[in-house]
């Protein structure tokens, strides 16, 4: 059970056994069945972020003093301080192993120092000696360098600029006209770590953040990793993608509260309205599917396109699997989310074969009207502002999007914006009225 | 063995491979610095409009243009070595351009650029030998000197490579036959 339910249970139970509702008993099960909730130690949390936020600060500081390439000092000298750093932050993550192996703050800010150093000292020795070097293979070595401290040290932040790394070390091996699918085995390097933390408490920061950048993360990466040969896939693996997120936070970490807590959710379901937007444009089904096939495109190495086959596959069937088990526990908001990747591969089978767009834009400008006035009406109905705000951005998105396209008069634009801004006001305070009038009864 | 006695062997591992990295960065370049052979290479103008590069400055070797027979065999972005040799000058020149490194000759690893079909010939990228790092107010004033003295008209700037099997390595930047940090104190106002 969520941390703060558990709390909150827990201060509402004396006052039950004292008004009669609860016997002792009752109470002496209930706190015997959910177990000692940890009280909510703001201190410590502040230490935590102070601590990562300092050692961030110190890294980012040593490494612009030791930038600055005091031309004053002998090369060996030079190239001698700059391991400097990186045996400190080493002599930092030494000695909170020796002393404080059950610190979170030391564990994750010494992490963190000693992550950045290794990146610095091998900047610094290759501006000593002109290496101009390449980018990607820097990146990547630092992070692989780094990756070993997430485990030894239990921490996150390493794991984050882990991350990172590998993320950006694609973007640049792409940018190089390079072969990036070597991000997803890098990725899952730091599964085992996720897995383990999952099971040790789904709803815990560490797992949560992690949770988050690892959907952003795989997000940048599925539209650098791919080779581009058959136009438009990026359609179908993103609509799989999104759609993956949200089921697989629906179905394994579906009692979370709050927003921050459900980041696969909440960025799946981003993601798929977000696409969904972008798809009822006419641009993405353009020039796509098997008659623009690009295999013109590899100079020497067929095997290239296999990221492709792979990952245009593989996410989409997972996403289609993952709705047909929801089919059978009837949760309508996985039904809405989990049905992009068929209407994506629905749109891009007719894009390509009729060489005609409108059939395919109309296909997601109904699906985001139906799927924006879906949120609007059940948030409405369940009370949840957040709900009905975003189904209602939705539908406002659509509306002003299909204007532009047209050639309507100012008058007409204008009035139709007016009304949906107080379609926004009035929602919103009906909504405030509710609560306010549910608040009083209760 | 229990389980904080393998994390700090783990680390100990770590700590050695994060150290290992940049040591060996640094002993192959004091290697090829120390037993390399010097070649000097004259240098050319760099595209004033990429000019800007904060604290280093951006070098161009020539020669950039290398005489082939074959140019239509050469695709853009392919390592390639260049065979080195000297002129009467004694300024470093690109015997030919080889596809892999040639045994017991001095030869630096390029990147081939457009390949010239008509004239035969194909552009080449001295890859790794294009910066020279200055603290962040010098590198300006040795970049407007650089891009000076690389001028046609002048053309009294050059570079000194050590080079040690395919290994290379650029050892300093003169102006008019000075280092250019001697040159910089003589020429305060630049």
């Amino acid at each position: 059970m969520n941390k703060k339910a558990l709390q909150w249970l827990y201060s509402e139970l004396p006052r039950l056994v004292a008004q009669g509702i609860l016997t002792p008993d009752a109470d002496a099960r209930l706190r015997a069945h959910y177990g000692p909730v940890e009280p909510a130690r703001p201190a410590r949390l502040a230490v935590l972020i102070f601590g990562v936020l300092g050692a961030l600060l110190i890294g980012a500081g040593i490494l612009l003093v030791m930038a600055h390439n005091w031309e004053d000092l002998s090369r060996p000298v030079r190239a001698g301080l700059s391991f400097l750093p990186l045996v400190l932050a080493q002599g930092l993550v030494a000695w909170t192993l020796f002393n404080r192996p059950q610190s979170l703050a030391w564990r994750e800010g010494t992490g963190a120092l000693l992550f950045l150093m290794i990146g610095a000292s091998i900047a610094l020795i290759a501006q000593t000696y002109n290496i101009s070097g390449d980018l990607p293979r820097f990146l990547l070595t630092w992070a692989l360098l780094g990756l070993p401290l997430v485990y030894l040290l239990n921490a996150v932040v390493p794991a984050l600029l882990y991350l990172w790394g590998i993320t950006e070390w694609a973007c640049h091996l792409r940018w190089e006209d390079g072969f990036a699918a070597g991000y997803w085995p890098l990725a899952a390097l730091v599964l085992p770590l996720l897995a383990q933390w999952l099971r040790a408490g789904r709803y815990e920061v560490r797992p949560t953040l992690l949770l988050w950048a690892l959907c952003i993360s795989v997000t940048v990466a599925a539209g650098v990793t791919i080779e581009r040969v058959l136009p438009g896939l990026w359609v179908m693996l993103y609509a799989g993608l999104f759609a993956l997120l949200f089921l697989a936070g629906e179905f394994w970490c579906a009692d979370a509260e709050g927003f921050w807590t459900r980041p696969l959710r909440h960025f799946g379901a981003a993601g798929v309205l977000v696409l969904a937007f972008m798809l009822t444009f006419e641009w993405p089904w353009k020039e796509i599917g098997w008659h623009y096939w690009y295999w013109d495109r590899f100079h020497h190495s067929g095997w290239r396109v296999i990221p492709d086959v792979v990952l245009g596959s593989l996410i989409p069937i997972a996403a289609i699997v993952l709705l047909g088990m929801t089919v059978r526990r009837k949760t309508p908001l996985g039904l809405l989310f989990g049905l992009t990747p068929i209407l994506a591969i629905l749109g891009y089978a007719l894009a390509s074969m009729t060489e005609t767009y409108a059939p395919s834009a109309g296909l997601f400008d109904l699906y985001l009207l139906v799927a924006g006035l879906w949120l609007l009406v059940t948030g409405i109905r369940i009370n949840k502002q957040g709900q009905m705000n975003v189904g209602l951005l939705a539908v406002t998105a659509l509306i002003v999007a299909r204007f532009f396209d047209t050639d309507l008069n100012f008058l007409l634009r204008g009035l139709i914006f007016i009304g949906l801004g107080v379609a926004f006001l009035v929602a919103n305070l009906v909504m405030l009225r509710r609560k306010g009038a549910n608040h009083e009864q209760a | 063995m229990n389980k904080r006695d393998l994390t700090l062997l783990g680390f100990a591992v770590v700590v050695a491979a994060q150290l290992a990295v940049p040591a060996w960065l640094l002993i192959e370049r004091e290697w090829t610095l120390r037993d390399g052979q010097v070649y000097k290479f004259k240098t050319r103008p760099v595209d004033p409009a990429d000019a800007f590069r904060g604290r280093y400055v951006w070098l161009g070797l020539e020669p950039g243009l290398i005489k082939v027979p074959d140019a239509n065999q050469w695709h853009y972005d392919r390592k390639a070595f260049a065979v080195l040799g000297t002129d009467t000058n004694g300024f470093a020149i690109v015997e030919r351009l080889e596809r892999e490194a040639p045994a017991g000759q001095v030869a630096v690893r390029v990147h081939v650029g457009w390949p010239d079909l008509k004239k035969g010939e194909v552009h080449i990228n001295w890859t790794g030998l294009d910066r020279f790092y200055m603290t962040e107010n010098k590198a300006p004033a040795a970049e407007a000197a650089y891009r000076e003295h690389s001028r046609r008209a002048k053309k009294n700037c050059h570079v000194t490579v050590r080079i040690r099997g395919t290994h290379a390595q650029i050892e300093n930047l003169f102006i008019e036959n000075k280092p250019i940090h001697e040159w910089l104190r003589e020429h305060p106002g630049k």
